[in-house]
């Protein structure tokens, strides 16, 4: 029982959004889904949705294509996040509830549940445009979830969180998680992911690089973390000179150190050792999923190096109406 | 998409949202009371005017040098300037002229001159016999109440001279013909003739509902256009997209606005139409007995259908233009810059139809009757001046929902496309390009 993206290809105009991607998500499970922007997450959730059509390939739940599904199996949280600005929070909760086909007065009862869960009981009588950007979002997250649908899309869900409310989202999906539903959601923060997350699929140019359980990837990296501790050397500037050290996080007493394929951490102690450094701790650590993105896909997650997805659109149209 | 989602309840649920939102508006309520204050105005205007006019009944006073000339020239002009028109119930009908015999010239004069009669007519005879009408006024004269006077003054004069015949001459009885119209063309309804008064009040009438039909498919239509960008450009699209499809929002929306547009409506014709229904008796309590008489006649119940279902159609196909327009926007401004030319495109139908309620009768206009989206207009008009076979009615409604059937499908898709495009400049190219990709 799984959600099964199958080679699906998706094209605006020139541009491939989605080049035959494939993954699976296992039902009960957070699954995470990994990119930079522009990697073609939005495309892939958009056309598992049904908002989209696929150039080719298909989604399936369960194996039934998904939409074949009746919309209230799912639940969405669009990255473009947006509710109507002058109706009050209890008014649209129950509105989009009722359009999953949900009853009023139960779609009433579970939405105060959950506005009290997330410490916004109060706003409930508000109007929508009142609220803090956090608080909306919150709201969103209570409309994607308030029909009970069986698999959770959620795009970007921590972007713009405080940490306070990042602890109670991540609460909420553990506890969706125990009560057997499936989570998608896609993540450029690769700390959240890495929290939640027990398998994950990353994806680059609409293609797919990684896949599979956290700790297979793990056990699979070629790439090294290292902590470092140096006496009197609060970020030991030579480390940068090393070939494949990939990137440096100095912390307080000890710098973090991801290792590429092609250089073993003893070269990093041997180096250290060779300029006279010394060393009050040298650790090899497992990758952090930081390091395994860098690893597969050659940069990290948050360079801004590629067209974000609404220009991709943007081009194909416009390419449309240039032919 | 293959997924099969029935139109129903997520519509409605739709249109409730849709129809609340708007009703529940300041705004709305504001103008609502509003118009329906200028509509009332609008509808008591007529008996307004005849209540400062209601000296309308023209008095006439008749001098002559010989009293017998003075009674036959009040009789005889009685006779012709005051006939009933056909099929008036004589007990209620008020003669549009008091002809009254004066005292003398100068008290006539007098009269005359401070405004208490509207127009005197004085005979004398000349030397050689010859009677000698003149008609005066105080201003410059009325051409067809001069005209009415000159046919008074020839039955007198003509009265004049068979009773100077010696007595003995054998001449019949005076028998005053018979007289009718006959028009071989012209507005026919159910087979009968329509009267050209009819038709008169009617083309009138046509403008009022055409006029009433053009402002509220543009404000209406703007609401629903208003509604989609908005939608699309506060981004709760983003989620309406995935919680029902595109053929549900655009039905709920289009069905929801008209909903709120026809309340309005109701709000704001209902008491006009009841002062218009009522107008008899609020003017006999105005005015009194010189309140008698429809000034606005011809108005039907089947007209009144007619209005109802070209305003519904017309109504449907320029809300889903406006849908698919409002779908294409990124800011609710850039609305500003689309609504000029479909505004120019309901403006088509309105002038066509005025040109029709004008006379025109032409190929052209029959044409424009057939022709969405002018024919919602056209033949409405066509129809309030009568000149339509039920053949072409039929037709016309006909080719109206073809054309909102295919309009509709390709709204839906441009729609579909159009809610998740942002950063878009409008531009007809590229509605153009996803119109023809949606097709």
């Amino acid at each position: 029982m799984t959600l099964e993206i199958d080679r699906i290809t998706k094209r605006f105009g020139q541009t491939v959004a989605l080049d035959a991607l494939s993954f699976s998500a296992p039902r009960g499970r957070i699954f995470g889904f990994l990119g930079a922007n522009g990697a073609g997450k939005t495309t892939t959730m958009r056309i598992c949705l049904g908002i989209l059509d696929a150039d080719g390939g298909e989604a399936r739940w369960d194996g039934t294509r998904t939409t074949d599904l009746p919309r209230r199996a799912w639940g969405y949280l669009p990255e473009e996040r947006g509710l109507y600005p002058r109706m009050t929070v209890i008014d649209q909760l129950v509105y989009f509830a009722s359009l999953y086909g949900e009853p009023a007065d139960r779609a009433r009862t579970a939405a105060h549940r959950w506005l009290e869960r997330f410490r916004i009981p109060d706003y409930a009588h508000r109007r929508a445009e009142e609220l803090s950007k956090g608080n909306q979002q919150k709201v969103q997250f209570i409309a994607a979830v308030l029909h009970d649908p069986e698999v959770l899309l959620m795009d970007e869900p921590f972007t713009g969180l405080d940490p306070v409310n990042l602890g109670l989202l991540r609460d909420a999906f553990l506890e969706l998680r125990d009560a057997g539903r499936t989570i998608v959601f896609s993540t450029h923060q690769m700390e959240a992911a890495e929290a939640l997350c027990e398998s994950l699929a990353i994806v680059d140019h609409g293609r797919l690089v990684a896949g599979g359980t956290l700790a297979e990837l793990k056990r699979t990296s070629r790439a090294r973390t290292i902590r470092l501790g140096v006496e009197g050397e609060i970020l030991p500037t030579w480390l940068g000179t090393l070939d494949g050290v990939a990137a440096v996080r100095p912390a307080a007493g000890v710098t973090e150190l991801e290792l590429r394929a092609g250089i073993e951490p003893r070269d990093v102690l041997a180096a250290a050792l060779a300029r006279g450094a010394l060393v009050t701790r040298f650790e090899v650590a497992e990758p952090s999923l930081e390091a395994i993105f860098i690893e597969r896909v050659g940069r990290p997650p948050d360079a801004d190096d590629v067209v974000a997805e609404d220009g991709l659109e943007r081009a194909g149209l416009a390419a449309e109406g240039a032919a | 998409m293959a997924r099969h989602d029935p139109l129903l309840p997520n519509a409605a649920i739709v249109a409730r949202r849709e129809y609340r939102d708007r009703v529940r508006s300041r705004l709305f309520l504001i103008s609502t009371a509003i118009l329906m204050a200028l509509a009332l105005g609008v509808a008591l205007s007529p008996i307004g005017l005849r209540y400062l006019d209601r000296s309308d009944v023209d008095r006439i006073l008749v001098v002559a040098d010989e009293p017998r000339l003075a009674t036959g020239t009040v009789a005889t002009a009685n006779g012709i300037m005051n006939i009933p028109p056909p099929g008036v119930d004589l007990a209620t009908w008020t003669a549009p002229f008091a002809i009254e015999p004066a005292l003398d010239r100068a008290t006539a004069m007098r009269e005359l001159a401070a405004g208490e009669a509207d127009a005197l007519i004085d005979v004398t005879r000349n030397a050689d016999g010859r009677l000698v009408v003149t008609y005066r006024t105080l201003g410059p004269p009325d051409g067809v109440r001069a005209q009415l006077a000159g046919f008074a003054a020839l039955s007198v004069a003509i009265l004049d001279w068979t009773s100077s015949l010696p007595p003995e001459s054998q001449l019949g009885e005076f028998r005053t013909p018979e007289f009718s119209t006959e028009a071989i063309s012209g507005p026919v309804e159910g087979g009968q003739a329509v009267d050209a008064v009819l038709v008169a009040s009617r083309a009138f009438l046509g403008t009022v509902f055409i006029i009433l039909m053009f402002i509220s498919i543009l404000i209406y239509g703007m609401w629903v256009a208003t509604g989609v960008a908005t939608e699309k450009s506060s981004r709760v699209m983003e989620l309406m997209i995935s919680a029902a499809s595109p053929r549900q929002l655009l039905l709920g929306k289009v069905v929801g606005i008209g909903a709120a547009g026809l309340t309005q409506y109701l709000a704001i014709s209902v008491p006009a139409v009841a002062v218009l229904a009522f107008q008899e008796p609020i003017a006999r309590a105005v005015l009194g007995d010189a309140g008698a008489g429809l000034p606005i006649g011809g108005l039907t119940i089947g007209l009144l259908a007619a209005y109802g279902l070209f305003f519904l159609l017309g109504f449907v196909l320029f809300a889903l233009i406006y849908a698919a327009t409002g779908s294409f926007v990124s800011r609710p401004d850039d609305l500003q810059t689309l609504s000029l030319p479909l505004s120019l495109v309901a403006m088509a139908g309105y002038l066509s139809a005025i040109v029709i309620l004008l006379g025109a009768n032409g190929t052209l206009a029959a044409i424009a009757s057939f022709l969405p989206p002018l024919s919602p207009f056209a033949m409405l008009a066509r129809l309030m001046v009568g000149t339509v076979q039920p053949w072409e009615l039929v037709l016309s409604v006909a080719i109206l929902v073809a054309t909102i059937a295919v309009v509709a499908l390709a709204t839906v898709r441009i729609y579909a496309t159009g809610v998740l495009l942002y950063g878009q400049r409008p531009g007809l190219r590229r509605f153009l390009a996803a119109a023809r990709r949606a097709g």
